[in-house]
């Protein structure tokens, strides 16, 4: 395992076009910070900062973040793909590396990036949340905080699916052009064809995307209006359509072990000459 | 002797191209095994078979008495056609997570770029190499951890008569250490070279395989003249000095017996009364015979 990891880091860390993504993951972060503050001047009566408060904090920025996980499903697939381009698949086997190694080293790679990523998003709503909360216990702090787990979750469940549409297509171009295709295309044209059915629920990206769920604004800004500092646990409907919690992470378990199950068949197939 | 590679009813097809077909062979510890064939008569198809990079069809094949397992492979040095590194990174970490792969320490990574003459491109990257250079990268990965066996495929592939001559001393010496060496080429000069044994591949199919002295034996064919030729080819064909006599645009032209020499048979001449003014040899070059053989059906 170690040695798996040592392996990839050499190749990763030393990899320009992985580093150029995580460095944009990294100011894409960076920014949301600097600019959300800035817009907020912009709007009368309703303050974003109120978003930034412990505990809506984790809420909120756990939604706003998702979609930079698409980012790190296309790092996925150029890595995978580069192996197929640059042979190297075939020269770790010959050295003594089993099929099973090599997914397992890219999986290596996929929970390495996800627990980056689950951090920075921690670090940065700890952040925020001790700037603009007036007031701080540890207990509403912490309220919340499971969403990280959630998020840990999406953005495991991205990068397995990028990892399979990789392995899938060998091309770096045409993978991440299936994956770009499928996140802002497919998904939601198929979710709108399947509006009156319940089965649209069921969608793999619909499911991932609702493991971080939409934050109550209405909610939130009605609380600040009332001033009441106090809030009432059950308004904070977290999931208020679509299918249960439970149900909705069991899907994405279920995505993304299938996601993996195919991948380990396809490592054991490929031809790489 | 230990047994090191031995295949069995091996085969592979591609679509509707038999790329192998039924091959049998066995390779004991110490052998420089050479797999001749000319391009597309399944060698590489072969050697990708037992180092893991495609699955046979049919037919099995054993490392070191034991059925193939990823951890046999770290102690085979491989190079199947032309080697592929990781480009953006520059030989030391390439070889690096070599090492990583077959888990050994770094210590040996200055060795093998010595070895293959590389020791000044440590810090360069691999895409900045000439073929020649990425060839022989491709060696010292495969010395790496000083392994048992050494399987190349076309090691000389793309190299000038310099580079082919550096890894053909590089090979030998290997080969002169106790390795065992399998080597495919198309070369039949480079297995006669090198290699001890050898196996004749075409179409798939295993021709011959043997010692390469007795597969490769050498006849020595030489043309000669005098005035009297007609009266000189009935003498040698009296003699015991060799094997066959023709007469050729005018020319005889003499396959030489076991160890009788050019110069033997100028004696024999002049002994006869019969000066020979022209003497050229023709030594049937192993090249041919490597395509009669393969011609052959």
């Amino acid at each position: 395992m170690k040695r798996l990891l040592h392996i990839e880091q050499i190749k990763l860390l030393n990899y320009n076009p992985f580093r150029i993504t995580l460095s944009l993951y990294f100011i894409a972060f960076a920014l949301g910070l600097l600019i959300y503050p800035a817009v907020d001047k912009e709007i009368p009566v309703i303050s974003l900062s109120d978003l930034f408060r412990f505990p809506d904090v984790w809420v909120f920025l756990t939604w706003v973040t998702e979609p930079y996980n698409t980012l790190l499903a296309l790092i996925i697939i150029m890595i995978t793909t580069k192996e197929f381009s640059n042979h190297t698949f075939k020269t770790q086997l010959v050295f003594g590396l089993s099929r099973t190694d090599l997914l397992l080293q890219k999986l290596l790679s996929i929970v390495v990036l996800s627990f980056f990523a689950t951090l920075l998003l921690g670090l940065t709503s700890l952040t925020l949340g001790l700037i603009y909360s007036y007031k701080l216990t540890f207990k509403i702090a912490m309220e919340n905080t499971w969403l990280l787990g959630r998020y840990l979750m999406a953005a495991f469940s991205y990068m397995s699916f990028g990892l399979l549409i990789a392995l899938l297509i060998k091309n770096t171009a045409m993978s991440l052009l299936t994956f770009l295709a499928l996140r802002v295309f497919v998904d939601p044209v198929l979710f709108l064809i399947l509006r009156k059915y319940e089965v649209k629920w069921y969608l793999p990206f619909r499911t991932t995307t609702r493991l971080t769920p939409v934050p109550d604004l209405i909610e939130i800004f009605q609380r600040k209006m009332n001033n009441t500092e106090s809030f009432d646990e059950t308004t904070l409907d977290i999931i208020p359509k679509g299918l249960p919690a439970w149900l909705n992470i069991l899907m994405v378990l279920l995505y993304t072990g299938l996601a993996i199950f195919f991948s380990y068949r396809l490592m054991q197939r490929r031809r790489f000459i | 002797m230990k047994e090191i590679l031995s295949i069995r009813g091996l085969s592979k097809s591609y679509k509707n191209i038999q790329a192998i077909q039924n091959l049998n062979l066995n390779i004991s510890e110490g052998q420089a095994y050479g797999i001749l064939g000319p391009n597309g008569s399944g060698k590489t198809t072969t050697l990708s078979i037992v180092t893991g990079i495609i699955r046979q069809d049919e037919g099995s094949f054993i490392w070191f008495g034991e059925t193939p397992n990823a951890n046999q492979r770290k102690s085979i040095g491989s190079l199947i056609e032309t080697p592929h590194f990781y480009p953006y990174l520059n030989l030391e970490k390439n070889l690096k997570i070599i090492c990583d792969i077959k888990g050994i320490s770094y210590g040996d990574i200055n060795r093998v770029l010595e070895t293959a003459r590389l020791e000044e491109r440590e810090k360069s990257r691999f895409s900045t190499l000439s073929l020649g250079m990425k060839q022989r990268l491709g060696i010292a990965a495969a010395l790496l951890g000083d392994p048992r066996v050494l399987v190349l495929d076309e090691p000389t592939n793309g190299l000038d008569p310099e580079g082919i001559a550096e890894v053909r001393e590089v090979v030998i010496e290997q080969v002169e250490k106790g390795k065992t060496l399998i080597l495919a080429s198309h070369i039949l000069s480079e297995v006669e070279k090198i290699c001890t044994h050898v196996a004749i591949l075409k179409k798939g199919k295993l021709l011959a395989n043997g010692p390469v002295k007795e597969l490769l034996a050498e006849e020595e064919i030489i043309e000669i003249s005098c005035m009297n030729n007609e009266l000189l080819k009935q003498k040698l064909e009296a003699s015991n000095l060799v094997k066959e006599v023709e007469t050729e645009n005018g020319l005889i032209v003499v396959t030489l017996s076991e160890k009788v020499l050019p110069e033997d048979i100028n004696a024999f001449a002049f002994s006869n009364e019969l000066v020979i003014h022209h003497m050229l040899s023709r030594k049937q070059s192993l090249e041919s015979q490597f395509l009669e053989l393969v011609k052959e059906e």
